[in-house]
């Protein structure tokens, strides 16, 4: 799909001058003073560490301030208007940002510049943007863009953000390198939100909770390398959107594929009390460094 | 009796006789059992032992494991009893049961060695379902603890309004890694676990080949493939165009829009049922490909062959072959058998029978697994039960 983000690099079109001025006021300054005359929300490209994946010496995020966070942020946006959005790259090396809708070009971004980009009008769904880099990709930093699904709390709205790691590949970009491509792809930690079982139970966005009756929405997106495959227990879903299986939409299903670069929608009612997993049915994605249970697995509870 | 003896036992037991699982819809187990010690054959005739599900408490047990069938609308009472040596569940997948009943160890109940239990739920909805053992899912499952469940009506339509068809002929996917089912203490880090087996009801390459193994039809009369996959892999059923395949269910629900499937993609854990109605004289196979969903690399095509029953005159013994009923506490029948010979399931013949004009006197036998050959030529597998 190209959607012909006819992105707007503010500091393209400024004249040598202000670009001087800004350069000098700093980057903060220009984030601010930006975010205070269109609005705009921002993106932190920040470098880190993940306590959950301890083979992995750096990580890569987008976070919503320039406070480090192990969690991408997530977007919303209103369907059907087009938005802008303000990226910051606080990381040491230039990073490329894009919507990502399948394109392979993107917005070059370097070390300590601030973008602005244009967000295009998009239908009521779920999407993911982030970087496209092979270090910014490979280390994480990507995140979903929820356009249409805010509905003031009801139905309840909560997300996953799917992954798979491979330590040894973050290794090597971490350490500057780029991995191997003869070398098979073994990935060893899976993730929801950034989260791996059980910590997926302590994170409000993976962990389902509903009252009996409630109907909730669940964007989902899969920023790994592999499809995954996600089954409820005790319910079946609906799907509600999707950009790469369109012709799925209104299925009900218990078993949701989610391919590699999807974002979807689904839609669940809470129509039986209890306490009930979802997980990657490949079985390999439900593990931690190979040791079940693990990774992409959370739970959906439903109160009397 | 010593693992050796019993991999020489099943192998000469397997050699006369075809113990895959029938991909006809058999009477409805009464009782379910756990095992640790079964065995299934590779093409080449190796063993590879696998842990499963069987319908008698004699250890034996299959790959899938028994197909479960019951009508829509039943209120269930599964029981299982595990009489091996580590606790297992069965979860029913896709069957939105109740938490309790729902064979996750921690918030549904375990059965522990030597322990009965009995899962209870209503088939609220027609569909082509799974079950699997829930416990360490990727040991258990991965070594074989998984079977297919079909709630059907009784008018042999899909649904509720939807089309009629003839016969329901259940294909279950997966796959195994031959490693990890010769060791399975060794097998972890579950996470490299790559098959190197890729099945069809259990069989996979010249298995799925056998006179048995080939799916009938009648122009006219469409068959109904329950398509359900326990593989790690991601599966993709090419459709011949002289299928006439519509499919019409997935996950146990209708679709809102029946579409003719081309490529359909099978996921982990997913089910289609697809009515297929093949041209008058049709021969030929549907290619099941087995895509890795680590690195996308195709590893392997196994094929159902289908074909018109009007060429198969040569195999009468395929019609009558099943014998009814089965599992069976008095006797069993094969209408057109003359004469028979049997073996339990340890590759014991039986002596002193009591057939007559193609019914087997069952009356007073162990409960067990038998099977029996027919006439000399075709044999297959029956229960009895208590």
């Amino acid at each position: 799909m190209n959607l012909q983000l006819s992105s707007v690099v503010y500091f393209s079109i400024m004249s040598n001058r202000l670009r001087l001025v800004l350069k000098c006021i700093g980057t903060t300054g220009f984030v601010l003073a930006t975010v205070l005359a269109l609005g705009q929300d921002s993106l932190f490209i920040m470098r880190g560490t993940w306590d959950q994946l301890p083979e992995a010496p750096q990580i890569l995020r987008l976070n919503s301030s320039a406070n480090w966070s192990e969690q991408n942020a997530i977007l919303e946006r209103e369907a059907g208007m087009a938005s802008n959005l303000v990226i910051v790259n606080t990381d040491s090396t230039s990073h490329v940002w894009a919507l990502l809708m399948g394109e392979t070009e993107g917005i070059t971004i370097e070390p300590g510049d601030t973008t602005v980009v244009d967000l295009p009008a998009l239908p009521v769904g779920t999407y993911r943007l982030g970087l496209i880099d092979g270090e910014g990709s490979g280390l994480g930093a990507q995140s979903m863009l929820q356009v249409g699904l805010q509905s003031d709390g009801y139905p309840a709205l909560f997300h996953w953000t799917l992954c798979d790691w491979e330590t040894g590949q973050m290794a090597a970009w971490s350490s500057g390198t780029e991995p191997d491509p003869s070398e098979a792809y073994v990935p060893n930690y899976f993730s929801i939100n950034e989260q791996t079982y059980p910590t997926t139970l302590e994170d409000p966005n993976a962990l389902v909770s509903l009252a009996l009756g409630d109907t909730c929405w669940i964007a989902v997106a899969n920023h790994g390398q592999m499809d995954h495959v996600l089954h409820f227990h005790g319910f079946h879903v609906e799907v509600l959107t999707s950009n790469l299986q369109p012709a799925r939409i209104g299925w009900s299903k218990d078993t949701v594929p989610v391919k590699k670069g999807e974002g979807l929608t689904v839609q669940l009612v809470a129509n039986q009390a209890g306490i009930y997993p979802v997980h990657d049915h490949n079985l390999i994605a439900v593990t931690n460094a190979g040791f079940y249970p693990g990774g992409m697995l959370t739970q959906i509870i439903v109160d009397q | 009796m010593s693992t050796v003896k019993h991999i020489l036992r099943t192998v000469t037991l397997i050699s006369t006789a075809c113990l895959a699982t029938s991909i006809h819809a058999q009477q409805q187990p009464p009782q379910l059992f756990s095992g640790m010690e079964g065995y299934t054959f590779l093409p080449d005739g190796t063993p590879v032992p696998i842990w499963g599900y069987g319908w008698v408490a004699d250890g034996f047990i299959t790959l899938p494991a028994p197909l479960l069938t019951y009508n829509e609308g039943e209120s269930v009472q599964l029981n299982f009893t595990n009489p091996s040596p580590e606790s297992h569940t069965i979860h029913l997948h896709g069957l939105d049961v109740d938490q309790a009943n729902d064979g996750v160890p921690g918030t549904s109940f375990l059965v522990t060695t030597g322990d009965d239990a009995t899962y209870s739920f209503d088939a609220d909805y027609p569909g082509t379902f799974l079950y699997h053992c829930h416990v360490t899912t990727t040991l258990h499952l991965t070594m074989g603890m998984y079977g297919m469940v079909l709630v059907t009506r009784p008018d042999f339509t899909l649904y509720e309004g939807g089309p009629a068809y003839a016969e329901d002929v259940p294909l279950l996917f997966s796959d195994l890694e031959v490693a990890t089912n010769l060791d399975p203490v060794g097998s972890y880090p579950f996470h490299d676990i790559r098959p190197d087996v890729f099945m069809i009801n259990g069989e996979s390459g010249s298995q799925l080949e056998a006179p048995e193994r080939i799916v009938h039809f009648e122009p006219g009369q469409p068959l109904a493939l329950r398509l359900g996959s326990m593989a790690y892999s991601r599966v993709v059923c090419q459709f011949p165009p002289e299928l006439n395949a519509t499919c019409y269910m997935s996950d146990g629900r209708p679709l809102p829009t029946p579409f003719e499937p081309n490529a359909l993609e099978i996921y982990p854990g997913e089910r289609f049922t697809v009515l297929v109605d093949p041209e008058p004289g049709w021969d030929g196979t549907l290619p099941c490909e087995f895509w890795s969903m680590v690195d996308e690399t195709l590893e392997s095509v196994e094929n159902i062959h289908i074909r018109d029953a009007a060429l198969t005159v040569e195999e009468p013994q395929f019609i009558g072959a099943m014998g009814y009923p089965n599992p069976t506490r008095e006797c069993i029948t094969w209408d057109d058998a003359r004469q028979i010979e049997v073996w339990n399931a340890y590759g014991v013949p039986v002596a002193d029978l009591r057939f007559e004009r193609g019914v087997l006197d069952v009356a007073g036998w162990p409960v067990g697994t038998y099977v029996a050959r027919i006439d000399g030529g075709r044999s297959v597998r029956f229960v009895v039960i208590g």
